[in-house]
């Protein structure tokens, strides 16, 4: 069976490396690409925590850096959650400066469009440069299949009350993606937040052995201890949903529904407002909405994912 | 035990219509006003359909005339919803009286300032007039007990995605009442879309036999027609909802929370904005669910009490 073709656009970010880790050994996808943007913590972090990401699991993707700050607003970031250093801590070697890419994030997303048909666009954080490369290649528009994002909430947020992180960071790149007419599936809070390890699951990854697996738990641990300690059940895994949809969609259940971006509220700006209970719909309903999750296949599945390291 | 005394805010409107009639039914609660404003229609139809209501269900409160448009926004009705009188559907009795020369905000104002007991208001329309009655006397914000409203939603809208129409034709006025410290309870789409009177239910009220069921059964009706081509399995009992958990709040499944109203946007404007992260002290217990069979059977025992 032909594999799923997907460029991966991260803010790494906890949750990104452990997007990535499992992302690579996913049998059905084929990464061609990666791109870093700023986020969860500045690019000066995103882009070589990427690279080492890479270097840790031995693969040698191609890793590009993006955009530095959102299109127009003042730049936020989680270091909060994620550590100053976007890996709570974790220190990982970065590969030499040999194989450094050269090409900004859209011009390289936009080749290797070009170069594979059907090519899928996971993101994982503010849709800067997501934005910026639709906005430069209009084509792409066309040759993308879809992208899959991690972002937004039909219901609540976590940033602001209304408002996920990754698209209040960047409100006006998110609606301009929306309004771009790719068909989108939106993985936010509402399927997210279901997406979650317990402490006992995190440990059994990390008694896998392997340097992936242990650096896997050891991220994820420090929002592990935050979380726990506010009373949710587990470590919500947000950046994993979008690729493991990509490949796995029965482990979802969603609804296809308008989506578009408020960036013009006092309360609710960077909402994804969508139309899926309201009498009044949107005309374009282009969204693929993520609302629930198998959490034991979910479980299952990034388990075997991270016991095919070997190192 | 003193009955609770409270004021009828709304724009019938088939759904504030029932609402009323349920208030009516019990004895705990006291009517010592009705007043309306714009909203599923304009202030002359909705002050018109609540005289012939107020004649047709006994209501003897006086009934005063409201707000003609929103604080600020523009005007809006729901035409498609409600009809072109904004009550279509069954010949009504015409009125046996006449609007009071008070203002609705002058006549709230005066119940208020009258009744030895706090005051609850009702409002079921937009909050054009308890949020007129809050900025122009603010000495008497101590005399309202608490406003059970309809309006807004959580995790919803209806007439855009994310504002429910009461909110959206005044979001101004929402603001006001919202952050105004009087306790609330909100009973949204979160609830009201629930709150449905199936066709059965509906069959049932037809077969009581007395004049007030007769015109009910043909409200429920044309109110489900319009829901029907939705695609719902019976009528959404909006209003009802704000009466209704005065009387049995046992009925409902409530949450306190932060509730924060959205003026602006481009999508959001009449959002009823809650925080769902907890944290902000509550203004609103916002209505989440309800007992639909024991929510319906208080309208039947209303129906029934007319004869």
């Amino acid at each position: 069976m032909a594999k799923t073709r997907v460029w991966i656009d991260c803010d790494v970010g906890a949750d990104d490396a452990a997007m990535l880790l499992v992302a690579h050994k996913l049998e059905a996808m084929e990464i061609v690409g990666i791109s870093a943007v700023a986020g969860n913590v500045p690019l000066a972090a995103t882009y070589p925590n990427a690279r080492k990401i890479c270097h840790l699991m031995q693969a040698e993707y191609p890793v590009y850096a993006g955009a530095a700050r959102p299109l127009v607003r003042k730049q936020i970031t989680a270091a909060h959650i994620h550590g100053s250093d976007g890996l709570s801590g974790v220190e990982l070697p970065l590969p030499g400066r040999e194989k450094l890419e050269t090409l900004p994030a859209w011009d390289a997303m936009y080749q290797a469009a070009l170069t594979h048909d059907n090519l899928e666009l996971i993101a994982t954080g503010p849709l800067t440069n997501v934005a910026i490369a639709l906005a430069k290649y209009p084509a792409l528009i066309q040759k993308l299949r879809r992208i899959l994002i991690m972002g937004g909430a039909v219901v609540g947020g976590n940033r602001t009350s209304c408002a996920e992180f990754n698209i209040y960071a960047d409100p006006e790149a998110a609606e301009s993606v929306f309004r771009s007419g790719v068909p989108m599936v939106m993985c936010g809070l509402d399927v997210t937040q279901k997406a979650y390890l317990t402490k006992a699951e995190l440990e059994s990854i990390a008694a896998l052995g392997s340097a992936q697996a242990k650096t896997f738990a050891a991220v994820l641990q420090p929002p592990l201890e935050r979380v726990l300690q506010d009373g949710w059940p587990g470590v919500p895994v947000h950046d994993l949903c979008p690729a493991l949809y990509a490949v796995y969609p029965a482990l979802f259940t969603a609804r296809q529904a308008g989506v578009f971006v408020e960036t013009e509220g006092s309360v609710a700006l960077g909402k994804t407002v969508a139309d899926l209970d309201s009498d009044k719909k949107f005309a374009d309903r282009h969204v693929t909405v993520a609302l629930g999750i198998d959490r034991k296949g979910f479980v299952e599945t990034v388990g075997k994912a991270m016991g095919k390291y070997r190192t | 035990m003193h009955p609770i005394p409270i004021v009828l805010d709304g724009d019938p409107g088939h759904d504030d219509a029932m609402a009323w009639l349920l208030a009516k039914s019990r004895s705990m609660l006291e009517i010592l006003a009705v007043t309306t404003v714009a909203g599923n229609q304009t202030i002359e139809k909705t002050t018109y359909n609540a005289l012939r209501i107020c004649t047709l269900l006994g209501i003897s409160a006086p009934v005063g005339k409201g707000a003609a448009r929103p604080l600020a926004g523009v005007r809006m009705n729901a035409p498609s919803v409600h009809g072109e009188s904004g009550l279509d559907g069954p010949t009504l009795p015409e009125p046996d009286r006449e609007a009071s020369p008070l203002s609705a905000c002058e006549l709230m104002a005066k119940v208020l300032r009258e009744s030895p007991r706090p005051v609850t208001i009702v409002p079921t329309g937009p909050l054009t007039n308890v949020a007129t009655l809050l900025l122009s006397h603010p000495e008497l914000k101590e005399k309202i007990a608490r406003i059970s409203l309809m309006g807004g939603g959580i995790a919803r809208g209806n007439w855009t995605p994310a504002a429910e129409f009461n909110i959206l034709v005044d979001p101004e006025a929402a603001k006001i009442v919202f952050s105004s410290g009087v306790p609330i309870t909100m009973a949204g789409l979160d609830v009201t879309e629930q709150a449905l009177i199936l066709p059965e239910d509906v069959e049932k009220i037809r077969r009581i036999e007395n004049p007030v069921a007769n015109i009910v059964w043909q409200w429920l009706d044309f109110f489900y027609g319009f829901h029907k081509k939705l695609g719902y399995a019976g009528a959404p009992m909006h209003d009802p909802c704000a009466v209704a958990w005065l009387i049995a709040p046992e009925i409902f499944e409530a949450k306190e929370l932060y509730v924060e109203i959205e003026t602006q946007g481009r999508y959001c404007r009449g959002m009823t904005a809650a925080d769902l992260r907890g944290g902000a002290a509550p203004n609103v217990t916002a209505l989440l669910g309800l007992d639909r069979e024991k929510f319906v059977e208080l309208l039947r025992e209303a129906v029934e009490a007319y004869g």
